[in-house]
Parts: C-alpha cells; sequence; structure tokens
C-alpha cells in the first residue's frame, strides 16, 4: 500500500507554496477518495471523546461508551490504556476493603479458583500450589518501585534484617529455624561430608555458598553459636536476598518495555522536558470557549457563523499580533493556507504530511491528538451533533475544523521548540524518528526489581535461603513466569470480581432469604404511590410503608410515559422531559387559570421588569460607568445579602421566598394537555396537547406496566422527581434520568389528569382495565434534595376524598422527615443523633447554602437494579442502594412484552447512572472531573478547573466520594427464557448483559429460586446466609452508622407476629 | 479607669492581635501535627472576626464619640538609631478603620463560607493556615503606621495568596500560576521595599503621620517633595500596580482563579486586589506634590480600567469575567485617587469589595441565575456585544483578538522583560563557566538553552 504520507507529498509540493495565484487545483478523485477515508478516521477518533453535553442537561452515560461491544474487562482494561486512566481501584484501596471484612479471603479465594479451574491446585515446583501463590500475592502488598527506590529501601530500612510484620510468628519461627539449621550443617566450613568425598547436592550451588560465606564472615563466623535471634534473622534474610539476586541473573532477562507516544509533543517532552502543548492548549481553550460560547461574554466571536477553521484563521491571522513564543510563525502560516484556499481537510493532510505520519499511524495518530485536549474536543463534536440542545448551535464539521487547528499548532509548536532546544534542522516528518533515537529504549524491568518480588514473597510463605538456592536456571524462569504473569493490573481485576462478589452474596441473599409479603387479595390500600424508580425513592418508599402500613407503593420510570417538550407558566422556553433516546413528538403548556389571568399578566410584567433590571445590572456591575455607579453607592448594601445567606442560608431562603411569592406566576393553574384528533402536534397554539386515543394509550400502557390493573385505592399519587440546589453546576446529574436531566414534576401532573378523564376512563373500561369512579389520581414533585413533596391540583379533588388527602399528606410528610433521617446519616456535617425534624431542616438548610459542596449525594450508593413486584422486595432494607422498578410477571405475555418496555428504559438509564459513577470514583481526575472546589463554569456549557484548563467533564469527587464501585446488579422476576429471548432481540439490553456491563439474576416468579447469569448461560444460586439481619424499623437498623449498610428485613416480627418470623 | 486614647490603644491592639492569635493556633497544631478539626477551625475563625470585628467597631465608635480623627499606637521599635528608626506601628484614621472593618467583614464571612465550602478537604487545615496568614496580613497592610509595618502585612498577604493560588498543588497548572502571581508580587514588593528605603533614607522614618504632615488622612501634607517625592510615588505606583494588578501586571488575575472558590473570591476579587489602591489612599498626599505623578496614576488608572473592559467583554468563564470585571473598577478607584477624590475613591473600595465578593462567592449559580432570567425576561438573554462590537470589520476583528489574548501583555511581558533578563544571567553563567574551565583547565560545558527554562514563564 502506497503510504499516505508520500502521496500527500506529492501533493502538497504542487500545492500552496509552489503556487503563488492561488487558484483551486483540480480535485482529482484521488484527493475525494483520501478525503472521505481521513473524514471517516476523524469520526471514528470522535467516538473516543467525551460524550457529556451541556452542563444543564446533565445525561449519564457509559464515560467508556466507545468500547461498549467488548466485554466490560476487557474495555475498562483497553479504555484505560487510550485515556491513561485507571481502570479500578488501587490495589491499597482492596486491601483496606479486605482489612475491615467488606471483601472477604473467602471471595477472593472463590474468584481465584473459578478462573484458574484445574490449574488452581498444580504445584509451582513443589514450593506452593498456584491458588497459594496468587493468594498471597493479592493479600500482601508487595513493594515495587524504580530500581533506585528498592535499592534505598534495602539499604536503609530493616528490610534485611527484620521479617515482614505481616508474616506469621510461626512462619516467621520456622524460616529463621531452617535457615539456621542450614547455615549449621551445610556452610559452616570444616564440612565433614565435603571432606568424604560423598558429599549432599552442591554442584550448582558453589557460586552461592561463596557469596554467602563472604556474609558469613561479616556476620562474624567465629562466634556464630552465640549469635541471638535477632542476629539469625538478619542473616536469613541477607541470605535470602543474596540469593534471589543470584539466582534472578540465572533466568533471561525481562525484556518487556512501555510503548513510546506516538505524538510529537509528548516525545519531545519526555526527551526534553519542554511542553509545546502548554501554548496550543492555552490558544485552544480560549479559542474553544469564545467559539462555543452560549452567552457568558458580552461579545461574541466574530465569524463564528463562518465555522471553527475560517473563524480562527480570520482572528489569528492578523498583523500586530503577540511575539506568541514559539507560535511565532502562526499569523503567516494562517495567511498561506487562507490565500492558496486551503480548507480544513486539506490542511489536515498538509500537517499529516509534514509531521510524517504514515498511513498505519494515521487512526491512532488522530485519535491521540484529539484526546489531548479530550473535554472541548468532545464538546465541540457534541454541540456540533446535538444543536437541538444548545442556544447558539455551531456548523457541522467543526470537529474536523477543530482538529485542522489544532494539527497546525502542533507543528508550529514542535518544529520550533525542536528547533530551539535541540537544534534541529531537519524535516519535520522525520523529527519523531529522531527522537525516539533519542530517547533511551524504555530500561526494562531490572534484576532488584524482579529479586525483591520474590524476596517478599519468600518471606510471606517462609522459602529459605536454602530452598531458594537449590533451584535451577528453567525453575527460576518458571517462577518468574508466575509472579510476573499475574500483574498489578490482572491483581486489581481479581480483587475487584471479589468485591463485587461479596456484594452480590449479600443481594442475592437478600432477595432470596426474603418471603415476600403478599397483601390479602380483598384488601383495598387506604391508597397508593406511584415513584421514579430512582434509587433515592427506595428509601422515601419504605419509609411511607413503615408510617402507613396499608398502603401500597409502585416504581416507574420517572417520566410517566408522558414524553413531552413542556413550557410552564412562568418559563421562557419547552424543555424535552423524557429520556434522551427518545425525541418528543408533542408539547404541552401549563397556563394560569381564567381567574388569575389578569393577575398573572401582572406578575409576569413585573418578573420581566425585575428580570430585565437584575440582567441589566448583572451586565452593567461590569461595565464602567454602570459599574462605577453601582458599586460606589449600593455595593456596601451587598454585605447584607453576603452575610445573611452565608450565615443564616435556610432564613434568608424563607424571606427570599416570601418575597418571591409576590411576582411568582399564581399557584393555580392547569396543565394544556388536550388537543383535538385531527390536528397534527406542535409546539403552536392549537397545537399543543395529546389526542384523546393517545392519552388513552398512554394510560392504559402506564398503568399495565406496573401491574396496577385493579384494587385502585380511593387516592393514587404519581410522584415525579428532581433536585432544587444553589451553587451546584452539576445539579441537573441529580435530577431526573428518565426525565433526560429535568425536574419531572409536569409528567406525572399529565398522567394523573388523564387517568381522572371520565372519557379517557370509558375507553380504559372498554380495553379490559376498570378504574373505579372512586379512585382520584394526583400528580406530585418530590424534591429529593430538600425533602419535600408538592401536590398539584388538589382543588380539583372532590370533598369526598379531602379528609382522606389530608390523611396521606400528613403521612407523606411523616415519611419525607424519615426519609431527610436516613439521608443524614451520610452527611459528616449532621449530627448522627438528630430528630426526624431536626434532619429534615438540615437538608433544607443544605439547599438553600451557597457553601454547601454536596447538596444531596444523589445515587451515589445505586448498585442493584430490581424488576418485579413490591412484594419481593417489601420490608426490605436495601439502604437506598436499589431502583425499583414495578412489574407484574403474572400478567405478562411469554415473550416478555411488558418487561421489554420496561428495560428499554431501565437498562440504558440506570447502567448509565451505575457505570457514570463507576468511573468517576475509580479515577475521579481522570475519567471524572476532579474536586467541585476549583471549579469554573464556562461558556454555560460545562466546568473548568481555573481560568485555562480543559473542560472537565463527568462527575465530580464530592458527588461520588462514597460510591462503591460494582457494576449494577439487575435482578428481574422472570425466567432465564424470557430475558434470554429480549437480550436476543433488543440490541442495546442484549449488549449491557451480555458484555457484562451491569450484572444479571433472575429471581423465579412462583419461587424464591435465583438464577445467575454468567457467559451466556444461567446457573443456579445458592445463599451463603441463613437468615437475615431483622430490626423493627429502618431506624433501628441504620441509627448510628454512617457507611453502607447490610441488608435486612424491617418490621417482619412486627407486622406478621413472633410465630411467623423466621 | 481608662482614658481615651488607652482604650483605643487596647482595642487597637486587640484588632491586629485577635488574627495573630489565630495564626498561632493553626500554626503550632499544624506544626505538632495536631491540626485542628474541622467544627474548631469554624469556631476559632468566628471567633477571631467577630472579636477583630467588634474591636475595629469600638474604635470606630469611640473615635466618632469623641471627634479624634487620627490616633496612632506605638506598638515598638524594630531598629532604633538616633536620627533613624524603623517602629511598629499602628494607625487609626478615617483611611484604616473602614478597611480594617471591611477586612473583618469579608474574612468573616468568606471564613464562614469556607468552613462548610472546604469540607472533608484533604488540604483543609492547609487552607485555615493561609487564611489566618492572609487574615493579618490584611490586617496590618489596613492598619499600618510605617511604611515597613505595611510591607510586612503586604508580604503576608502576598505569601499567602501565591501558596493558595497553588493551593491545588498535586496538578501542574496552579502550581505554574501559583509561581506567576509570586513572581509579579515579588516586583511590586520590590518597588514597594525600594519605596521604603528611599523614604528612610531622606528622612530617617517610615511614619506616615510624619511623612504626611500632622493633619488626619487625607488632609496631610508631604514631608518630601519635588524630585524625590516623584521617585517614590513612581516606586509606590508600580508596587500598587503589581498588587493591585494594573497594567501591564494584569495577567496573574486571571491565573489566581485556579485556588478554591472561596480563596479567589475574597482574595483577588475583593480584597488583596484592592490594596494597590489602598497603599495611593495611604501615601496620597505624596501624591499631591507632583502633578505628575498624579497624572501618571490617572492615566494607569484608566488604561487599567479601559483594558480590563475590552478583555473582560469577551472572557468567556464567569471567574475570569468577574475578575476583570474587579479590575474595570479597580483602574477607576486608581484614577479617582490620581485626580484628588480621595473619600469617593474610599467609598468606591469598600462598596465594589462587597459586591464583588457576593457575585463571586454565587458564581457557580450562573446557570441557574441564567436561566431564571430568561423566564423572567420571556426569551433569551440579549447580547449587546457592547459599544467595542459594533467597531468596522477588521478593526473589530483585531480588538477581538487583543482582547481575546487579554491584550497579549503576558507574552509581551515574557518576550520583553523576562525573556532578556534570562538571557542575560544564561550569559553571565555561560562567562562564569568559561572562567572556571579556564582556571581548572576543563573542556567546556554546553550552556542550557534559554527556551527550555522559559517553559514557566511562556
Amino acid at each position: 500500500m502506497k503510504s499516505f504520507a508520500k502521496k500527500s507529498t506529492t501533493e502538497v509540493a504542487n500545492r500552496a507554496p509552489l503556487r503563488p495565484d492561488g487558484r483551486l487545483r483540480v480535485v482529482t478523485e484521488d484527493v475525494q477518495a483520501e478525503e472521505k477515508h481521513l473524514r471517516h478516521v476523524i469520526e471514528h477518533a470522535g467516538h473516543l471523546l467525551p460524550a457529556q453535553g451541556p452542563i444543564t442537561v446533565f445525561i449519564h452515560h457509559n464515560t467508556l461508551h466507545a468500547f461498549e461491544d467488548l466485554p466490560f474487562f476487557e474495555a475498562v482494561e483497553k479504555g484505560a490504556q487510550v485515556f491513561g486512566c485507571e481502570p479500578y481501584l488501587s490495589e491499597e484501596r482492596y486491601r483496606e476493603e479486605l482489612g475491615r471484612g467488606r471483601v472477604r479471603v473467602a471471595d477472593v479465594e472463590a474468584v481465584l479458583c473459578e478462573d484458574l479451574g484445574p490449574r488452581a491446585s498444580e504445584p509451582i515446583l513443589r514450593l506452593c500450589t498456584r491458588l497459594d501463590l496468587r493468594l498471597a500475592m493479592l493479600q500482601y502488598p508487595l513493594r515495587y518501585g524504580p530500581t533506585e527506590e528498592l535499592l534505598w529501601f534495602v539499604a536503609e530500612t530493616d528490610a534485611l534484617r527484620r521479617v515482614r510484620r505481616d508474616v506469621s510468628s510461626t512462619t516467621r519461627g520456622r524460616f529463621v529455624a531452617e535457615t539456621r539449621r542450614w547455615v549449621m550443617r551445610d556452610l559452616r566450613g570444616g564440612n565433614e561430608s565435603g571432606r568424604n568425598g560423598h558429599g549432599t547436592a552442591k554442584s550448582g550451588n558453589e557460586r552461592v555458598e561463596a557469596d554467602l560465606a563472604g556474609l558469613l564472615e561479616r556476620f562474624g563466623h567465629a562466634h556464630i553459636e552465640d549469635w541471638n535471634d535477632r542476629t539469625w534473622e538478619a542473616f536469613a534474610l541477607q541470605s535470602l536476598w543474596r540469593v534471589c539476586c543470584t539466582g534472578i541473573k540465572s533466568a533471561p532477562e525481562c525484556t518487556a518495555s512501555l510503548p513510546a507516544p506516538i505524538r510529537h509533543a509528548d516525545l519531545l517532552r519526555q526527551l526534553t522536558g519542554q511542553q509545546t502543548d502548554l501554548p496550543v492548549h492555552d490558544l485552544l481553550i480560549s479559542f474553544c470557549a469564545a467559539y462555543l460560547d452560549q452567552g457568558v461574554a458580552d461579545w461574541p466571536l466574530p465569524n463564528r457563523e463562518q465555522g471553527f477553521y475560517r473563524a480562527f484563521v480570520s482572528l489569528h491571522r492578523q498583523p500586530l499580533g503577540p511575539p506568541n513564543g514559539c507560535l511565532g510563525e502562526l499569523s503567516g502560516e494562517l495567511a498561506r493556507l487562507e490565500d492558496s484556499q486551503i480548507g480544513p481537510l486539506g490542511s489536515i493532510r498538509e500537517s499529516l504530511c509534514l509531521l510524517g505520519v504514515p498511513e498505519e499511524e494515521l487512526q491512532s495518530f488522530v485519535s491521540a491528538t484529539l484526546l489531548a485536549l479530550p473535554g472541548w474536543a468532545g464538546m465541540v463534536h457534541q454541540i456540533e451533533l446535538r444543536g437541538d440542545r444548545v442556544r447558539h448551535p455551531i456548523p457541522s464539521d467543526s470537529l474536523i475544523e477543530f482538529l485542522a487547528i489544532r494539527l497546525i499548532l502542533d507543528r508550529l509548536a514542535v518544529a520550533s521548540a525542536a528547533r530551539s532546544s535541540l537544534g534541529f534542522r531537519g524535516s519535520l516528518s522525520t523529527l519523531r524518528d529522531e527522537l525516539r533515537r533519542l530517547i533511551d529504549a524504555a530500561p526494562a524491568v531490572s534484576v532488584e526489581q524482579r529479586a525483591f518480588q520474590v524476596f517478599q514473597l519468600a518471606q510471606v510463605f517462609g522459602w529459605t535461603a536454602e530452598t531458594l538456592s537449590r533451584l535451577r536456571p528453567d525453575d527460576w524462569t518458571a517462577l518468574l513466569r508466575e509472579i510476573e504473569g499475574f500483574s498489578a493490573i490482572e491483581r486489581r481485576r481479581f480483587f475487584h470480581l471479589a468485591y463485587e462478589r461479596r456484594f452480590v452474596t449479600r443481594s442475592l441473599d437478600a432477595v432470596a432469604l426474603h418471603a415476600p409479603t403478599c397483601p390479602p387479595p380483598d384488601e383495598i390500600p387506604r391508597f397508593q404511590a406511584v415513584f421514579c424508580l430512582d434509587d433515592r425513592e427506595e428509601s422515601m418508599r419504605r419509609h411511607l410503608e413503615e408510617v402507613a402500613p396499608d398502603v401500597e407503593t409502585f416504581g416507574i420510570a420517572g417520566f410517566y410515559g408522558v414524553a413531552i417538550y413542556y413550557r410552564g407558566a412562568a418559563d421562557a422556553h419547552f424543555v424535552p422531559l423524557c429520556p434522551i433516546v427518545i425525541r418528543p413528538q408533542h408539547w404541552i403548556t401549563e397556563h394560569v387559570v381564567d381567574g388569575l389571568t389578569e393577575t398573572h399578566q401582572r406578575r409576569a410584567r413585573a418578573r420581566r421588569a425585575l428580570g430585565t433590571a437584575s440582567h441589566r445590572l448583572h451586565v452593567g456591575s461590569r461595565t464602567f460607568a454602570l459599574g462605577a455607579l453601582v458599586t460606589a453607592t449600593v455595593g456596601v448594601l451587598a454585605t447584607a445579602p453576603l452575610v445573611a445567606r452565608i450565615l443564616f442560608p435556610r432564613l434568608t431562603a424563607r424571606i427570599r421566598n416570601l418575597f418571591g411569592r409576590l411576582v411568582q406566576a399564581p399557584p393555580v393553574t392547569e396543565l394544556h394537555l388536550e388537543r383535538s384528533d385531527h390536528v397534527a402536534a406542535g409546539p403552536q397554539n392549537g397545537h399543543v396537547g395529546y389526542s384523546l386515543v393517545e392519552m388513552t394509550e398512554i394510560g392504559e400502557r402506564q398503568l399495565r406496566d406496573i401491574g396496577l390493573t385493579q384494587r385502585f385505592a380511593r387516592l393514587v399519587f404519581l410522584i415525579g422527581h428532581g433536585s432544587l440546589s444553589l451553587n451546584n453546576p452539576h445539579k441537573s446529574a441529580y435530577d431526573c434520568g428518565a426525565c433526560g436531566g429535568a425536574p419531572g414534576a409536569p409528567n406525572g401532573r399529565a398522567l394523573a389528569r388523564i387517568l381522572n378523564d371520565p372519557r379517557i376512563r370509558e375507553r380504559l373500561a372498554q380495553r379490559g382495565l376498570n378504574i373505579p369512579g372512586t379512585t382520584v389520581f394526583i400528580g406530585g414533585f418530590h424534591n429529593t434534595c430538600d425533602d419535600s413533596i408538592a401536590l398539584f391540583e388538589t382543588d380539583r379533588v372532590p370533598d369526598s376524598h379531602r379528609s382522606e388527602l389530608e390523611a396521606a399528606q400528613k403521612d407523606l410528610e411523616e415519611a419525607l422527615n424519615r426519609n431527610a433521617h436516613e439521608r443524614c446519616r451520610r452527611f459528616m456535617s449532621a449530627p448522627l443523633t438528630m430528630s426526624f425534624a431536626a434532619a429534615r431542616q438540615h437538608v433544607q438548610a443544605r439547599a438553600e447554602d451557597l457553601a454547601q459542596t454536596r447538596p444531596e449525594l444523589g445515587h451515589a450508593t445505586n448498585a442493584i437494579c430490581f424488576v418485579g413486584r413490591r412484594e419481593r422486595t417489601r420490608q426490605l432494607f436495601f439502604d437506598r442502594r436499589i431502583f425499583l422498578t414495578s412489574y407484574d410477571p403474572t400478567h405478562d405475555d411469554a415473550q416478555g412484552a411488558i418487561l421489554t418496555r420496561l428495560l428499554q428504559a431501565a437498562v440504558p438509564v440506570c447502567s448509565g447512572i451505575s457505570l457514570e459513577y463507576y468511573f468517576s470514583h475509580v479515577d475521579s481526575p481522570g475519567f471524572g472531573c476532579g474536586t467541585k472546589l476549583s471549579h469554573n463554569v464556562t461558556a454555560l456549557l460545562g466546568v473548568m478547573d481555573g481560568a485555562a484548563s480543559d473542560l472537565r467533564t463527568g462527575l465530580p469527587w464530592q458527588m461520588v466520594e462514597i460510591h462503591e464501585p460494582v457494576r449494577l446488579l439487575f435482578v428481574l422476576e422472570t425466567t432465564p427464557e424470557v430475558i434470554l429471548g429480549i437480550m436476543e432481540r433488543h440490541a442495546v439490553i442484549g449488549s449491557v448483559l451480555r458484555n457484562g456491563w451491569a450484572l444479571l439474576a433472575v429471581l423465579d416468579p412462583y419461587s424464591q429460586a435465583i438464577q445467575v447469569y454468567r457467559d451466556g448461560r444461567f446457573t443456579c444460586y445458592e445463599p451463603e446466609a441463613e437468615e437475615l439481619p431483622q430490626a423493627a424499623s429502618s431506624v433501628d437498623w441504620y441509627r448510628g452508622c454512617r457507611d453502607h449498610l447490610d441488608f435486612a428485613e424491617i418490621g417482619r416480627r412486627h407486622v406478621r407476629g413472633p410465630a411467623s418470623s423466621r | 479607669m481608662l482614658d481615651h486614647t488607652m482604650t483605643i490603644a487596647i482595642l487597637g491592639v486587640g484588632a491586629l492581635g485577635a488574627p495573630v492569635l489565630l495564626l498561632c493556633v493553626h500554626g503550632v497544631s499544624s506544626l505538632l501535627e495536631r491540626p485542628l478539626g474541622e467544627t474548631a477551625t469554624g469556631k476559632a475563625c468566628q471567633a477571631v472576626n467577630v472579636t477583630g470585628l467588634l474591636a475595629s467597631l469600638g474604635v470606630l465608635s469611640l473615635m466618632l464619640l469623641d471627634g479624634t480623627r487620627h490616633e496612632s499606637i506605638a506598638i515598638g521599635e524594630w531598629v532604633s538609631i538616633p536620627h533613624y528608626h524603623f517602629s511598629v506601628k499602628l494607625i487609626f484614621d478615617r483611611l484604616s478603620v473602614p478597611m480594617a472593618i471591611l477586612s473583618f467583614v469579608l474574612c468573616g464571612t468568606v471564613g464562614a463560607f469556607a468552613t462548610r465550602y472546604m469540607h472533608r478537604e484533604r488540604g483543609y487545615n492547609r487552607f485555615f493556615v493561609l487564611y489566618a496568614l492572609f487574615v493579618v496580613g490584611m490586617v496590618l497592610t489596613s492598619l499600618a503606621g510605617t511604611i515597613e509595618t505595611l510591607f510586612a502585612g503586604w508580604e503576608l498577604v502576598g505569601l499567602s495568596s501565591a501558596l493558595l493560588v497553588a493551593f491545588f498543588q498535586e496538578r501542574p497548572a496552579p502550581a505554574r500560576n501559583g509561581l506567576r502571581v509570586w513572581v509579579v508580587y515579588r516586583v511590586s514588593d520590590a518597588a514597594l521595599l525600594l519605596a521604603a528605603v528611599v523614604l528612610h533614607h531622606l528622612s530617617g522614618e517610615g511614619d506616615f503621620d510624619q511623612l504626611m504632615g500632622a493633619g488626619p488622612w487625607p488632609d496631610g501634607e508631604a514631608a518630601v517633595s519635588g524630585l524625590p517625592a516623584l521617585i517614590v510615588g513612581l516606586l509606590l505606583l508600580v508596587a500598587a500596580a503589581g498588587k493591585s494588578a494594573l497594567v501591564p501586571f494584569s495577567g496573574w488575575l486571571p491565573r489566581a482563579m485556579e485556588g478554591p472558590t472561596p480563596s479567589s473570591a475574597v482574595f483577588y476579587g475583593a480584597l488583596s486586589v484592592h490594596l494597590g489602591a489602598y497603599l495611593l489612599l495611604r501615601v496620597s498626599a505624596i501624591l499631591d506634590t507632583s502633578p505628575w505623578l498624579a497624572a501618571a496614576v490617572v492615566v494607569l488608572g484608566v488604561a487599567t480600567a479601559f483594558y480590563a473592559y475590552l478583555v473582560g467583554s469577551v472572557q468567556t468563564d464567569i471567574k475570569s469575567a468577574l475578575s476583570f470585571a474587579s479590575l474595570v473598577q479597580v483602574g477607576l478607584i486608581v484614577a479617582e485617587i490620581g485626580i484628588g477624590f480621595r473619600y469617593l475613591a474610599l467609598i468606591h473600595l469598600l462598596g465594589h469589595a462587597c459586591l464583588r465578593t457576593l457575585q463571586f462567592i454565587r458564581a457557580p449559580t450562573l446557570l441557574h441565575d441564567y436561566h431564571q432570567l430568561e423566564n423572567a425576561i420571556g426569551h433569551h438573554l440579549p447580547r449587546s456585544g457592547g459599544p467595542l462590537g459594533l467597531a468596522p470589520g477588521p478593526l473589530r476583528t483585531w480588538l477581538y483578538r487583543f482582547a481575546l489574548e487579554r491584550g497579549y501583555l503576558d507574552s509581551l511581558l515574557a518576550e520583553y522583560v523576562v525573556l532578556p533578563f534570562v538571557r542575560l544571567f544564561i550569559w553571565c553563567d555561560a562567562m562564569e563557566r568559561r572562567w572556571t574551565d579556564l582556571l581548572t583547565g576543563r573542556a567546556p560545558q554546553p550552556v542550557k538553552q534559554p527556551t527550555a527554562m522559559m517553559e514557566d514563564v511562556a
């Protein structure tokens, strides 16, 4: 194959520099094909970039989405390599967990055995079995480091005088005693057997013995019988260390070396320490931010509409620029490109050719170049793809143009830096070879590094110098192969498996040992409440059921099947409220009821006046005249809100709300929900809303999905959720994921309206779904940050239901207090001894506190997703760690049509949340966005660290701090056949579960049997525990504890009486 | 029975002593590796700021009641020889008392903010040690009665600021930018030190009440005049320019946003960026002696304000936008001082500091605020582009680039000031090597290239 570089050289040669007239050259088919290929390469590299869109609509997704078609472990290790991040927690972290019993040695052993199979018990040189070796390498921290560090360690610490502290005293005693015996018998001079000529097998050991004789001499050979224990211990260790070093020298050298970086800038940095990326990034970051800005800067970028490339060229080709250091030639180069009409793709080809990138390296070079500034490149890509999600979209092909500019900057900077620091005068295309030549080949692992591993393991096992001195070179090779074959990354993988295994065992035990609490079939619950399937609603539902044991709760994806663009009475724009994978086809607005329109208009005018004024003030405070006027006159008054808001956040919020109420939209509003059947849906007047048929469809589907088709209570609440907090750029990540990262208040409200409509009920009845006339649906909104629930349109509830509504509201309030209390146990700044009411006040203050970096802990504990009837999990304490989706398998068909629908929402949403938390936790600065404390909102799209850094994607450390990085465990109440069928038919569900991005188990609908999915098949699960812990109430179980808790049965004895308790 | 002066002295020393005590507690406990817990830190910080604030308010009310406009407390002498002395002295007048009150209010509020904001951060204790250092520096500078006392406070503020910029020391960018801030501060410190030396040379002492005449601020009359006054004034202006990020030193201000939000808010947005202006106010009597000096102050102030407005209008991140907005006002305040509006400048300074702190503290709410504003107004927020956005095409693009790259100040300084400096020293190094090689008879060694050394400044 003809090399890419060569092809372009000829082209470039008869291009720009030689054609001062700058006419467009005839574009040959060859060039077209090449550019098409290049486009394809860039598109492919674009998949690697973070897929996070604007931060105002935070969608949780798999951070490694680019590797989704690979099995989990392969993908994380490959992803870690590509992005330069960590795939798992560190070994120390896992060992800590081992130390505090979160993982047990039995778990580690189990996952090792499972992997090794029959190879586990194979002996290694008769020293130990393979399993023992691996187990020891996991259990005991083996120090590893650069040779110099190890030599220092050996010389300066007591590593050669004392046996490791973590070795048991029996092993230590045996180790010393055997060495002593060996020395006294074989090593001490004047050996009888040697003199008699029929010596022990010491042919290969002469060198060792000669070596050790010197050591004996140093220790004071003459007084050997007076040596004390400490001397013997030191001698045993030193002889061991010498034997290890000698032995390793006899084995073949280790040749593994790190791959050299592919970009010129990285090579140059490795060689000279000069970072050419710094000036390049300075320029690119400010330009990217200006290009993407959605309204922070008052003055937009000129020529933005012409695309990244042209805007950059026209901006930076101007004369009278700064000296610019190593980018001094930039304006001349840009002028040349523009004058000879070289476009972005042409420029990329030219740059690649100048940099000497051959065809076979093209993909990895382009990827590495884009990944040098992943946040900004990713955002350019996202905004280009989803222009519908931002106010100021950008032209397509922006990523290509970004790459073009990046390559121009790179090559100018690298050329100039190589010239000045290396005196390199050759062609840029040969620079990489030159640099690679200059950089010494990455050093292989040294003898000391390898010897120290064996030395440490020998102490753990009690292998003495004698044992090891008998090893032949082949044996050493074999031993090293075993030890080095179980690399650090593999050790972490097995730790991770053990870590997950413990968790899965605990979870499945809880489900398997918990007998369902079936309500009596003829008893109608006092009221029913439907919540989002969110893990944060688990505790809310549990507490509600504890407060009012005669109610039922359900879980469903929080957009309630109402996929809409919504505009509230006081909102400026429509916002989408549905999972990100759906593009809504319907529009719904809220308006104020007739009697209050005048008030509404008056207040809207007041709001507009206030809004305009405060916007002017906001912008004006940054200008001369107005700024001077404002700061000089009323500036000092700003102290009042400043001090009040910081010292008394909750009180200030109340006062603000009081005043805010004067200009808010009147509280009595209704949704514009219905449009006539023969009009198409749209955002304009007359097109807003659903047709009757569509509403019937939605109502039926939602009720059947959660299995609520009979036994309707007189009151049914449909409660959406969101989270409101201040000073939190990541606020949207706490909103309802099923509503696309927005507060899902209108969805439950809309569904309630639909189901209350008598015409729809009539139609539902025709379809066999009879809702009694006495049942009233009420929409609501749960603010998960300050734990409040607002109910909508309660004025429409008939008087006959009033007292029941009031009782239900009281129960909800009590449940909210308790829920706040349970949440508070996780906040270090909330005392553990608070009352329920105090806890509620605490969370309210958190929501309003400008200084609070953890307004709530959101999904930080998510770990399981259960799809099945509530009876199977009711009265189980799941510690806010479980997504609960209601599903009645007995009402589903043989193919699992309902289950499929549920999983289509639950699998991407829940596994997305779980994986986002996983990666942001295991490598916070790499996959996540580090600490929140230095974040700086940029371009209204994302955050940077400080004033000029890459755009930080992922979740901040404060959000994921308490997360346990395990994969999400799906427990479905169904049969293996049904779920396998669904996985077969639905690619997304199939690939997530088959590739192990989430774990899967099924719970038999008619028994307690559980089967676990692994490697394509289901196996029966045997519970490890015999019974679950019991507690009278949730608070009795979690009281006084801040950590993750075991799962327990709550209120069992109390409810069913002592006779039925297990 | 305590007399009036004595009470003021006790209160005044209390105002300075409180933060010094805080620094001692934090410093000693950190040295003993027994740092205070989060709650204790918060309480200590609160107690100290409330004490300091009450003491300053006490001084204020006593002075108002009594009608005195000028009190000074001599704490002691560092060096004292005939006709020459370095003394530690606090001064209470219409300038220092409001400034001290402002420091306590803002530091106290931001301290309360930080006790919660920094919760569970690894560098929690380090932050509060530096915070205590900063408060001491700030109060000492405000109350300083001699130029050497002021210099001590000035140094503490500089040191703590630079270390706070580099607070996240595990990442390279904060360390780099902290160094940058440190270098600019050093230049400004050197100028201040030189000014102090010249003043001492001229009059044997650095006491403001002697130098600036007997009249209470701002009515003093300078004891120096003519060329010496101009030289001292210019040196002080350079010192003020470095500290207040006036042109051409403005480049460090956005770089200082690397630290945690509370430190960037109070330190660079609100308090320490005003210190330059405060210094000019303190020595305003010298400005009166030379119209050229006053003109230089006005020009520098107006230039900074224009520069910052231009640059600020294209900033796309909220912290940079706010810091340049600060700079506009600081420029105006400096200009006001140059013109002679002392009280206006002081009021402007106080008001600006308070308002800007509130804005900085609320900076992460930007997204929420924009959303609210849009809902209230009912459509997308207008982007006027400002008056400069109306300039003709090529000029507009040129101005835009000038603004986007922050007026090229950093690269100009690097190219025309730092690089020649580095080159000079490399040349000296080479000469010395040659000389030593000649003496020892060794073969010449290769010399390091300047560009590799320029990495941190470029």
